[in-house]
């Protein structure tokens, strides 16, 4: 291939990309979103129920193996006996914590969508 | 903080989620409606209604992309389907051929201007030749990548990419100097 074909391969290559130029949305994407399918809902419609399940067998289990839940009430008598301020503090720590992770699952799940 | 097309792929898979899917069609709408627009030789509603046709289908069989190739590649093949079908069905119904239409085109005729002299110099090469250079040459595919989605031999892509471009060159020539 010479010089003189190359530059113009080259040329003819620009012109075209350059031809077609950005096509506006315009509607499109709302348009092609209002035609899909509808999402599959035999896993979601499933859902709740095998966690009611799974839950309502781990709560037996935990009883049946605790002792009819005999360890609840000693945990519960060794509560009362711990300061006020140890209380406020657990508290106050265990909000902030439960915060801050709702405001980085909110972040994570908007991440997506910003412009 | 954007994210790529693997990972909103990886959420539409996971949740069937739309919200995603729109975002990958937002950033490949213009490629795809471009190439299809140029196949169709500029019929703009003819080349929308496939490229929906070609996003519908393309979120049906999404679990079908294995990531081996580009998802604009996948696109891409999608959409040259869609337009094949589409033309297979047209030629059967109108009896239009590509023959035909070009032998009632004018090559003389050409409109002023270096863009509307290119698009009609595109719009006479025959299919076969046109989709290859308009793959390789405008959006940028590698030959192989334009097999996969013309699904046709290397080789044969490698010829009509030089062919169409020969003939584009010879149509062309005077806006070169």
């Amino acid at each position: 291939m010479t010089m003189n074909e190359e530059s113009q391969e080259d040329w003819l290559d620009r012109r075209l990309r350059d031809a077609t130029p950005y096509i506006e949305d315009d509607g499109f994407t709302a348009r092609v979103l209002r035609q899909l399918p509808m999402p599959q809902r035999t896993g979601q419609f499933l859902r709740p129920f095998i966690l009611v399940g799974m839950s309502a067998f781990a709560s037996a289990l935990t009883y049946v193996l605790s002792d009819g839940g005999r360890f609840i009430v000693v945990e519960m008598f060794k509560l009362t006996t711990i300061p006020p301020l140890w209380v406020v503090a657990f508290a106050l720590a265990s909000g902030m914590l439960v915060m801050a992770g709702g405001i980085f699952a909110a972040m994570s799940k908007t991440a997506h969508i910003q412009p | 903080m954007e994210l790529t097309d693997a990972g909103l792929i990886a959420r539409v898979l996971a949740d069937d989620d739309q919200h995603a899917f729109g975002e990958l069609v937002r950033r490949h709408q213009s490629s795809v409606r471009g190439l299809l627009r140029q196949l169709t030789r500029n019929d703009l509603a003819l080349a929308d209604d496939l490229a929906q046709d070609a996003f519908i289908r393309a979120f049906k069989n999404i679990r079908t992309f294995r990531g081996e190739a580009k998802f604009s590649t996948w696109l891409y093949r999608i959409a040259y389907n869609c337009f094949r079908e589409d033309a297979r069905r047209r030629k059967e119904l109108v009896g239009i051929n590509e023959e035909q239409w070009q032998a009632e085109r004018d090559p003389h005729t050409v409109d002023p201007g270096l863009r509307h002299d290119l698009m009609h110099a595109l719009s006479l090469l025959p299919l076969h030749e046109r989709s290859a250079v308009l793959l390789c040459c405008q959006s940028g595919l590698s030959h192989d990548e334009a097999s996969r989605v013309l699904d046709i031999p290397l080789g044969t892509v490698k010829t009509n990419v030089l062919r169409g471009r020969e003939k584009l060159k010879k149509t062309l020539a005077a806006w070169a100097k």
